[in-house]
């Protein structure tokens, strides 16, 4: 019964991000939903709900329509960019309510400040990847119209001056991301380190997560060469964040390994 | 004179960089669909990598070794590029904002590090034990024997905790007692003793997960330098935007 319940919070939260397409603050109402059904169903379990991919669907939805709120302070036209959010939003909470809910207790391996921080940080890195990924989209769909109309822009900055600032932002959000994926890795190297006695496993996951790392680094540096600024930067944050899909479902799903669902 | 130069610019670039970090994604880019299409890797964990590497066949090797060669080159082009922008900006203000990429680096040439040496002489082994059992380390000279297992179910017969007793002998002498317990190894002479399975009924055992890894502190200290460097340089950056 109250599991039901939880699952029409989660049902009406896919609704407010998929209206907030033609009502923005709707997206807010979503986002405060999403809040309420991850405390309520960690009220349920007595833990932290981020096992198994519905849990963590819905946590990283949860993430992206949150970090989206202070990115998109610094647009001045920033419906587009939202748009894009509350679309992503309904997405994955779409694929999180047809995903498995995994509400066995945890084994007590799992029950440690080291392996909770490592997925908390985990998802959070992963939302904002997929905030420069839609500052990316964004980019690419508005840097034309941009040129276009006699080089000033919706908001009335000229077209180089929104250039650089949506790649600075999908910079930022790609350098916080970057740090706490970082974070993410080590945390969850330590936790291997008590639970098993290895830091690293030859494992698909493992050699993803090494990918998806190593493709950011590429970006970060990559950004430092004036010929990488622009069109090539705004690609790079698509293509991340596939790597980022891929590593997070399509390894658990598909491959064996320590992160199998 | 002219061949040096062109060495010391090779490394000294940040195009080289960008080469290595793409030739590095492509490798492991090839490895992500070698390594789940061959059985030969579930061996990896159980014994150091260049031991494993030498016996097995280049077929499905070829893009480890290829990434070992890449990170060597890496870590050439790693120093080179640090220490550069040390000696060039020496004489900047932001002090703090020229060391803490060079901190990041430091960082991960100490993981680099940490991974070599677990490549040399990791280890790890599995052994089925009960109360009374005693397990011979590899280094031939200690005993483990499982002094007691206490295993905690709920109502559902889900296992809520663990605690198992272990005895240190080495030279018929006892030498240490400790405690295994979830997250809690037993960590003795470089070697980390995890309870990787329990069993619970018709008689309490455990399945005992043996490793060695010496690239762990190293590990942990890389890991450290990334994350205050990466951390400095964020906060860094904010503050100067505000």
């Amino acid at each position: 019964m109250y599991n039901n319940l939880l699952m029409w919070i989660l049902a009406f939260s896919f609704a407010f991000y998929l209206f907030a397409l033609w009502k923005r603050p709707l997206m807010y109402v979503g986002l405060v939903l999403q809040i309420v059904y991850i405390f309520s169903r960690g009220a349920e379990l007595g833990r932290l709900p981020l096992v198994g991919p519905h849990d963590t669907l819905v946590f990283m939805t949860a993430s992206i329509a949150a970090f989206a709120i202070p990115f998109s302070l610094s647009l001045k036209d920033r419906s587009e960019f939202l748009s894009g959010v509350s679309v992503t939003a309904a997405v994955f909470t779409a694929f999180a309510m047809t995903a498995k809910q995994h509400n066995a207790p945890l084994p007590p391996v799992l029950k440690t400040f080291w392996f909770e921080s490592h997925v908390v940080l985990a998802f959070m890195s992963y939302a904002l990847f997929a905030i420069a990924a839609i500052l990316g989209g964004f980019y690419l769909l508005r840097s034309g119209k941009a040129d276009i109309e006699n080089q000033k822009d919706a908001g009335g900055e000229t077209a180089s001056k929104w250039k650089s600032s949506v790649e600075g932002l999908g910079y930022r959000a790609v350098l916080i991301g970057y740090c706490l994926f970082s974070l993410s890795m080590i945390f969850g190297g330590i936790w291997a380190y008590l639970a098993w006695g290895t830091y690293w496993l030859w494992t698909p996951k493992e050699l993803w997560t090494s990918i998806l790392w190593g493709f950011y680094s590429f970006y970060l540096h990559a950004r430092l060469r004036k010929w990488w600024s622009g069109k090539p930067m705004a690609y790079m944050g698509i293509i991340g964040f596939m790597v980022v899909i891929f590593t997070y479902l399509g390894v658990s799903l598909l491959m064996k390994s320590s992160h199998s669902f | 004179m002219n061949v040096f130069r062109h060495i010391t610019n090779f490394f000294f670039s940040l195009r080289t960089t960008l080469w290595l970090l793409g030739l590095m994604l492509l490798l492991m880019f090839a490895g992500a669909f070698v390594m789940p299409g061959s059985k030969e890797f579930q061996m990896l964990h159980s014994i150091p990598l260049f031991d494993w590497l030498k016996n097995q066949n280049l077929d499905i090797t070829w893009w480890l070794w290829g990434l070992i060669g890449i990170l060597a080159v890496m870590t050439v082009n790693t120093l080179f590029c640090s220490v550069e922008s040390i000696v060039k900006k020496s004489k900047v203000t932001q002090w703090l904002l020229m060391i803490s990429p060079q901190i990041i680096h430091i960082g991960f040439l100490f993981m680099l590090f940490a991974h070599l040496l677990s490549a040399a002489g990791a280890s790890q082994s599995q052994a089925v034990a009960m109360e009374g059992t005693v397990v011979k380390l590899s280094d031939n000279a200690t005993s483990m024997r499982i002094k007691d297992i206490n295993i905690s179910l709920d109502y559902h017969g889900y296992v809520t905790d663990w605690k198992v007793g272990v005895e240190y002998i080495s030279e018929g002498r006892l030498f240490h007692e400790d405690i295994i317990r979830p997250n809690t190894p037993s960590v003795l002479r470089g070697f980390n003793i995890n309870v990787k399975d329990m069993r619970a009924y018709p008689s309490e055992a455990v399945l005992l997960q043996i490793n060695r890894e010496p690239g762990a502190l190293w590990a942990l200290i890389g890991g450290v330098l990334f994350m205050a460097g990466i951390i400095t340089l964020i906060l860094l950056k904010i503050r100067m935007e505000k």
